[in-house]
């Protein structure tokens, strides 16, 4: 009973412990990147951002209803002086931590032409889609983005393509 | 002289100076009175402390403006990078989709 009882209770704590951000060091790569721009929502800053958003505005509604659902949103970009100076060995361990069965990669592309990849990765629970990380590469650009919660994925590409707001300030570090 | 000699001397009866009393009364008109606070000094007080309340609540509510302006503008540009990208490998799966298909 006893030997029974561990487990299923490790499995019912696992289902109440709440979604996390990937843990991703980005030390190497910041150290030779000529810019670097962060964007770090936890759950209460970005219910914060969101409630500052219009209503009016129909871009901005929708945003406000994609996030609505989320626990947190963490970027990393990285921008490089020249071509090659970060190498397909720098980005393996941020692919380290999605591993199936809780990760799973539903898009890999690659274009020859620009060099660039974009992968896409779900995190699937009892629910649905628990979370989201794009890890995009190009010759003088790296992009890590991590989504926690339940994400719609059409809504936000759907937002991708066609939103076109200002630019806004944001902190940029070397 | 001894002890007791010594001690009559230090502790006779002493009369005051003739204006002794004159001088004290004088001192007593010169003090400034102790009087309990008036009203108006009462209302001075409560309202500098109810402008400090209000100046910190206005204060508060400023910061949280900025906070959520800030974040909005985080938010906005996380969706518009993530956005993007996933709309990138969108693309390119429907686009090879379609290549296939045609």
């Amino acid at each position: 009973m006893k030997a029974v009882g561990l487990p299923v209770a490790l499995l019912l704590l696992a289902g109440t412990l709440p979604a996390q951000q990937v843990k991703w060091n980005f030390d190497k790569l910041a150290a030779r990147a000529s810019d670097s721009t962060e964007v770090s929502l936890d759950g209460a800053l970005l219910q914060l951002g969101a409630k500052f958003l219009s209503d009016e505005d129909k871009d901005q509604a929708k945003i406000k209803k994609l996030v609505g659902g989320l626990k947190g949103i963490y970027i990393k970009t990285f921008e490089f002086k020249k071509p090659g100076e970060y190498s397909a060995s720098d980005v393996e361990p941020f692919r380290a931590p999605l591993r199936p069965p809780e990760w799973q990669r539903i898009v890999g592309t690659h274009s020859n032409e620009d060099g660039e990849s974009v992968e896409v990765y779900i995190k699937n629970d009892s629910k649905g889609i628990g979370g989201l990380v794009i890890i995009s590469t190009a010759p003088k650009e790296l992009t890590l983005v991590n989504i926690v919660g339940a994400v719609d994925l059409d809504s936000l590409s759907e937002l991708g393509k066609h939103f076109d707001f200002p630019e806004v300030e944001v902190e940029k570090k070397k | 002289m001894n002890l007791e000699q010594e001690l009559k001397s230090a502790l006779r009866r002493q009369d005051p100076s003739p204006d002794f009393a004159e001088r004290v009364l004088a001192r007593v008109a010169a003090a400034p009175l102790r009087t309990a606070p008036r009203v108006s000094q009462v209302w001075v007080r409560w309202l500098a402390a109810i402008a400090a309340a209000l100046l910190l609540a206005a204060g508060g509510l400023e910061y949280r403006h900025y906070r959520g302006e800030r974040a909005k503008a985080q938010v906005l540009l996380a969706v518009r990078i993530a956005g993007s990208k996933l709309n990138k490998a969108q693309r390119k799966v429907h686009m090879l989709a379609h290549r296939s298909n045609s």
